[in-house]
């Protein structure tokens, strides 16, 4: 794969009890471009995904070996701060998880747990991520309401803006839009297109069209291994291997 | 429109990433992570510890009753103390064998399950399976209701109106006999075994019903064959939950057996008076001498009574366990016994009926047994030819009425406490001092005095309570510390509220050197209901979506941050309801103060915690045993428990069911 690699695994192997849910997974995610993990379903795609941020530390009986690089740094080197870890790679769920606080609280809890107290600059924060996250417009007259009221679309959206509101430089989706009507995914992949001019996204879906549309790398994952790694053009219209062609023309699935 | 954007957030800056910790590496400057790393820390430990607690606590009652304990069984010998037939601690000879003691205590619980169990599973299959949404509005906190009656107040109204009804009923010289107990503790019993029943009969899946409805089996079929089957294991946890109840329950015991420690003539003579082992305790505990024989004896006693509840309690821990490991690892669960054991358990359990039921029926009058024998032969016979509608219609007659006498249980002591108490209820009663040994004036030192305990007791445990489940449910993964730690909580739940009685006043009162107090009480009310506190935190806890956590855990909160900030905040309404459900219970306890704080008559009240006050329940208890006729003020101060027993219990019910139709939408 080309470009500046921002996040590499090598030789990545993950356990989950006896199951050998990620095996020996080696890529490169590029920098400041869209990377599609694509697969059918457990073939470990949300998995890899939550090991960029470490997010499989809260599950238990897990074990992963190999090394997984974030700006040339061994992300599970010891004396690694997860912390900022996770401030630096946001991350939107599957199903929205709005918490069950205002909007405006919501977008501002990533600032205030970083020490921002200054109310002038959490206002800042708060606009300019519903902003860029294309949902300010919609919410900017209830913004102290509950985020629980807004539809399913705005509450993903209002996912992205507090992922935004911490300054992160990796987005993390995990399948953003499997939740939503297809009016919303359309907008938020509107949004995808947009973040890429500021960060690198790694996006997880099972909607292969989405992935043509929205990546410029894609990656082909079936039964814990990545098959198959490398521009989107090329995955979808020349893959080199015959699994993903079988895959990618609904052969199997 | 992607520049528009970008014009109106990023040409004036980053204004988004402008409070960037600015650090390329993932190692944040040595102090702050070093800082950090610390408070997160320690955080965790004192969460640890307050965890631990509960250990501690377990570990200490075990050592101060085995130190207390042992002598007696070096001195009279294991065996003798255990079988000998006679319990004569004062005689000139004092004799310490407590064998009628345990047969008493089997004895009162056989009776109150024999009682409890049929009308507990009729009441709970109808709560789960015919009541209407309506009447279970009604039913559900009813029970809960029941289980909220002080245990002292469920005494007085066996000792005034029970024994009463008993004495005049059989034409007895006194109604206090093994029946009254029995009944007494079945009906204390109830609301655990009706709830915990319709929980097991209501998870059963919903398939299960469609699926026997379907191929044309009546309702009752499907209930008899289908659902009570599947729920049984749940059922029989619950009748075990039931057991440790009535086992370790003291005062309503004590009050209404008669304290005879002998062993029934004949064995299965209903009518005879009976003592327990938690009886003895409330009984002699307080009038021995420390450091006797006859106190070391106590702890003797204190010690078989708790394996015997600590071995019920956790078999029903471990049945519960299982069951919920069993949901949630496969849709279909099995069944917790095999077919084959299954069957075994359902014959052993038949014989055991059917011989139960001779051996009263030899007691009983011959007419009465010729009728039952009839009755049941002519039954086995006839069924067959019975059409399934009339078989449910007759069943479903039998349910409807065990759920007509529980609630009219209900009634029936609620009418007669309210009735006769209202009369004496006035604002003097509430507001002065007791007079002439509590038989005139009021009972305002011990409303206090409760209150005070109260307060106190749940400003220990609280803290400590949510400490240890926060740190259960949000910072351990499950591994045998946790375990060590459940285990303590699971024992800590199952002790009998007179073994932190004596413990308290073991450790606390004597050990420690705080002497009978406020202080003491409070501390030993805590330990009572510290497992409440945390199980019901834990409840609340598990019950936030992990998508919250995971979602805080990924801006770059830390745990502190997160548990603090995002999980506490919607579980609080749970704690707090775990927190009065504790208050409730506390208030109506007396066994734990009998011995570590309280005193009868008091005039004044106390100047500071290390001061000796007066409570409700034990005021009442000793209004109701050893002062004679002060019927009106006895009746008011029941009232008065009952009453502020209730309205924390009622704020706690509907506080939660509030709160539960708020999450749902």
């Amino acid at each position: 794969m080309s470009g500046d690699g921002i996040i590499s695994t090598t030789d990545l192997n993950l356990w989950y009890r006896e199951k050998h849910a990620l095996q020996s997974v080696s890529m490169r995610i590029p920098k400041n471009k869209v990377t599609a993990l694509i697969g059918p379903s457990g073939c470990g795609k949300s998995t890899l995904l939550r090991c960029f941020n470490r997010l499989n530390d809260l599950i238990d009986h897990v074990k992963i070996t190999g090394k997984i690089t974030f700006d040339d740094h061994e992300i599970h080197a010891p004396g690694t701060d997860v912390v900022l870890l996770r401030k630096k790679i946001g991350m939107v769920f599957q199903k929205p998880n709005p918490f069950p606080k205002s909007i405006y609280e919501n977008v501002s809890y990533g600032p205030r747990v970083h020490g921002v107290r200054d109310r002038e600059t959490l206002d800042r924060i708060v606009e300019e991520s519903l902003r860029h996250a294309a949902l300010w417009d919609e919410v900017k007259d209830r913004i102290s309401d509950s985020a629980l009221g807004l539809s399913g679309g705005q509450q993903q959206r209002l996912c992205i803006a507090r992922t935004l509101a911490v300054g992160p430089e990796v987005i993390l989706m995990d399948e953003p839009c499997s939740a939503l009507d297809p009016i919303a995914t359309a907008k938020i992949e509107n949004l995808i297109e947009k973040l890429r001019e500021e960060y690198t996204v790694i996006i997880v879906t099972h909607n292969m069209q989405q992935a043509a549309r929205v990546s410029d790398y894609t990656g082909f994952m079936y039964l814990g291994k990545l098959i198959e790694c490398g521009k989107t053009v090329q995955i979808f219209e020349h893959p080199a291997e015959e699994l993903t062609e079988n895959y990618i023309t609904g052969r199997f699935g | 429109m992607r520049e528009e954007l970008l014009k109106t957030n990023f040409l004036e800056g980053t204004l988004v990433k402008s409070f960037t910790i600015p650090l390329s590496a993932l190692t944040r400057s040595a102090t702050h992570a070093r800082y950090s790393l610390l408070k997160e820390k320690s955080i965790q430990t004192v969460f640890f510890s307050t965890a631990f607690f509960a250990v501690i606590v377990v570990t200490f009652i075990l050592l101060f009753l085995v130190r207390d304990g042992y002598p007696v069984f070096t001195q009279v010998g294991i065996l003798d103390f255990l079988f000998g037939p006679d319990w004569a601690p004062t005689a000139s000879e004092p004799l310490y064998g407590i064998f009628p003691l345990i047969v008493g205590t089997l004895l009162v619980t056989l009776g109150a399950m024999v009682f409890a169990v049929p009308l507990s599973i009729g009441c709970a299959i109808y709560i789960a399976e015919l009541a209407s949404p309506r009447a279970k509005s009604i039913l559900k906190p009813a029970i809960e209701l029941l289980a909220g009656i002080p245990s002292v107040v469920y005494g007085f109204f066996g000792l005034i109106v029970l024994t009463n009804f008993i004495r005049v009923a059989f034409d007895l010289p006194t109604g206090e006999t093994w029946l009254a107990a029995s009944v007494l503790l079945g009906i204390m019993a109830l609301p655990t075994i009706v709830s915990v029943s319709e929980d097991a009969i209501s998870s059963v899946p919903h398939e299960f019903r469609e699926g026997s409805l379907a191929i044309g089996a009546t309702r009752w079929q499907t209930i008899s064959r289908v659902l009570v089957p599947a729920a049984l294991s749940g059922i029989a946890a619950a009748i075990i939950l039931g057991i440790g109840r009535a086992i370790g329950e003291t005062m309503a015991v004590m009050m209404v057996a008669g304290n005879a420690a002998i062993v029934p003539d004949p064995v299965w003579n209903i009518l005879s008076p009976l003592r327990t082992l938690t009886g003895t305790l409330g009984i002699e505990m307080g009038e021995v001498a420390v450091g006797s024989d006859h106190y070391h004896a106590l702890f003797g006693v204190a010690i078989v009574l708790l394996v015997i509840t600590l071995g019920i309690n956790l078999a029903a821990v471990a049945i519960l366990r299982y069951l919920n490991e069993g949901r949630v690892a496969s849709a279909a669960k099995k069944p917790f016994f095999s077919a084959r054991t299954r069957a075994r358990i359902l014959f052993a359990a038949g014989t055991l009926g059917f011989s139960l039921l001779l051996l009263i029926l030899t007691a009983a009058p011959p007419y009465l047994a010729a009728l039952v024998l009839f009755g049941g032969g002519g039954w086995y016979m006839v069924r067959p030819f019975i059409p399934e509608n009339r078989v449910q219609q007759i069943a479903f007659v039998f349910i409807g009425l065990a759920t007509l006498i529980v609630l009219a249980i209900l009634i029936i002591i609620l009418q007669d406490i309210v009735i006769n108490g209202l009369p004496a209820l006035s604002w003097e009663f509430l507001t002065t001092s007791p007079l002439d040994s509590g038989r005139a004036g009021g009972i305002f030192p011990a409303i206090i005095g409760t209150l005070d305990l109260v307060v106190g007791a749940i400003a220990i445990a609280l803290p400590l309570g949510v400490g240890a489940a926060v740190y259960l449910v949000e910072y351990t993964q499950e591994g045998r510390m946790t375990q060590v730690i459940r285990t303590g909580v699971d024992l800590l739940n199952g002790t009998p509220s007179i073994v932190f009685g004596l413990f308290g006043f073991a450790f606390i009162v004597l050990y420690l050197g705080i002497g009978v107090s406020m202080l003491a009480g409070q501390i030993t009310l805590a330990l009572m209901v510290l497992p409440t506190v945390i199980r019901t935190t834990e409840e609340s806890l598990k019950s936030i979506p992990m998508a919250l956590r995971e979602g805080s855990l990924a801006l770059g909160a830390t745990r502190w941050q997160t548990i603090s900030r995002v999980v506490i905040p919607p579980a609080l309404p749970g704690i707090l309801t775990g927190a009065i459900l504790s208050i409730g219970r506390a208030a109506g306890e007396t066994a734990p103060i009998m011995f570590t704080a309280v005193v009868f008559s008091s005039r004044f009240l106390p100047d500071s915690v290390l001061d000796p006050v007066m409570a409700l329940p034990y005021h009442l208890f000793i209004l109701a045993t050893n002062v004679p006729g002060s019927s009106m003020n006895k009746y008011g101060t029941a009232l008065v428990l009952l009453l502020l027993v209730v309205s924390f219990y009622a704020v706690a019910i509907a506080a939660r069911t509030h709160f539960q139709n708020k999450m749902r939408g």
